[in-house]
């Protein structure tokens, strides 16, 4: 899948390249603004997809999706599926897809590797539920790598699940969200129940985790005091 | 050369570790650690996120002292190393800990490579810099890095809690084989496995006016 967002003479942004394939369809629903469609259940378990994201200077882009990911074991001895966003930004991004829900047995990567220009805005969200109601987790391992002007500015691999290394008791939650925001002055550390927000050359990393996902969502907001993005999107 | 080895991951070097708990005393105080059992799972989360990603970079670090050009290799780890440790107060740790570090290793190894180091640098640059400048192999500056990310540690919660030392002492051996795992499969890559907990925890302590511990 392929998005290139672009500034036109006028200043407004226009999508030259919106190109989907496989068990991903895009949608354009607003000026710079797409949605995500799942083609199908799923993810499965073997699937690999792979979102190539260039918003080029002056451009805005915002990507969403419609409904939560729902990530399925194949039958069998399951291998994970991966989702890999490479994102080139000079312009602005938002990254806000809905929710992943991880059911048992399911093993899902989602990998985002995001080089920012100078001047180059990012926020990118992760909200992640390990199995749906009553369901034993699934396990995610989601790796962040963000470069501005070529030097890295976060490197992480999060595993959540059984049999991963940060999830362990007594601390071993349900639900994991993540945002990361670029383009804004340094933040100050901010500490909460089970939430924290650190510094980044220009922006912040927060980080929340709960049994429920809408606790880990409010706790996440309680540290970054963005409210806007208890909704994310 | 395994005296090298041996020397570096001596607990009794005075390169300041000890006054560094690895998050154990805010574990302790938030109660998720409290005997026996909760420290080994603690020093196993410990040991497969930091110390999993100490092991890779002090093993590229030890590989980057034969690099063209050892300063700007050594400052690239550095960056890395700042990325994978997005806690102010877990860099902290780690810088003074590697200052420490360059201060007894440059006397004890002298070799070229410890001038390239940036000033303050991260523990595990500097650890690794001191396993090549002692001869040493990077699978030899993994092996110390992880088995440090856990020795020190369990020794701050035996003071802590007052646990039994030879208690202290079977957990931290019957790592042993996660050690060398982690530190088998961090030679050849830079891991970056976080732990938000232990980001967390450490924020919480570095605030806290009545620590024992510096980390």
């Amino acid at each position: 899948m392929e998005v290139v967002a672009r500034r036109d003479a006028r200043g407004r942004t226009v999508l030259p390249v919106v190109r989907a394939s496989g068990q991903l369809a895009v949608r354009r629903t607003g000026e710079g603004a797409v949605h995500l469609v799942a083609t199908a259940f799923g993810p499965l378990g073997g699937d690999d997809a792979e979102v190539r994201l260039v918003v080029e200077e002056g451009a805005r882009l915002s990507v969403h999706s419609v409904a939560a990911a729902v990530v399925l074991p194949a039958r069998g001895g399951s291998p994970p599926s991966r989702q890999l966003v490479r994102a080139e930004v000079a312009g602005v991004l938002h990254l806000t897809p809905e929710p992943t829900v991880v059911t048992a047995r399911a093993v899902h990567v989602a990998e985002l590797h995001a080089e920012l220009g100078e001047g180059g805005e990012l926020t990118a969200t992760e909200q992640v539920l390990l199995g749906r109601a009553g369901e034993a987790p699934g396990r995610w391992t989601g790796t962040t790598r963000v470069v501005v002007s070529g030097r890295p500015v976060l490197h992480t691999t999060v595993g959540l699940g059984p049999g991963t290394p940060a999830w362990l008791p007594p601390v071993a939650p349900r639900a994991y969200v993540s945002t990361v925001r670029i383009g804004e002055p340094r933040a100050a550390v901010q500490t909460g129940v089970d939430a924290v927000r650190l510094p980044l050359p220009g922006g912040w990393v927060g980080t929340a985790w709960a049994a429920e996902l809408h606790e880990a969502v409010a706790r996440l907001a309680g540290v970054t005091r963005e409210r806007d993005l208890e909704v994310a999107r | 050369m395994t005296a090298a080895l041996l020397t570096l991951a001596d607990s009794r070097l005075p390169a300041g570790g000890h006054t560094h708990s690895g998050g154990v005393e805010q574990a302790i105080a938030a109660e998720l650690l409290t005997d026996p059992a909760s420290l080994a799972l603690f020093l196993r989360r410990r040991l497969t996120t930091s110390g999993a990603v100490a092991a890779g970079l002090a093993a590229a670090a030890c590989r980057a002292v034969d690099d063209t050009d050892v300063v700007a290799a050594l400052a690239a780890l550095d960056a890395e190393a700042d990325a994978r440790t997005p806690a102010p107060a877990l860099r902290a740790a780690s810088r003074q800990q590697g200052r420490g570090l360059v201060r007894v290793g440059g006397r004890a190894w002298p070799h070229p490579a410890w001038a390239a180091l940036p000033v303050q640098p991260h523990h595990p640059l500097a650890l690794g810099v001191a396993a090549a400048a002692g001869g040493l192999a990077p699978r030899d500056a993994a092996a110390a890095a992880a088995y440090l990310s856990v020795s020190g540690p369990a020794t701050a919660a035996q003071r802590l809690l007052a646990m039994d030392p030879i208690t202290v002492a079977a957990v931290t051996a019957r790592l042993g084989p996660e050690v060398d795992a982690v530190a088998a499969a961090a030679v050849d890559g830079l891991p970056a496995a976080a732990d938000p907990l232990l980001d967390l925890l450490a924020e919480v302590h570095t605030v806290r006016t009545d620590r024992f511990f510096a980390s």
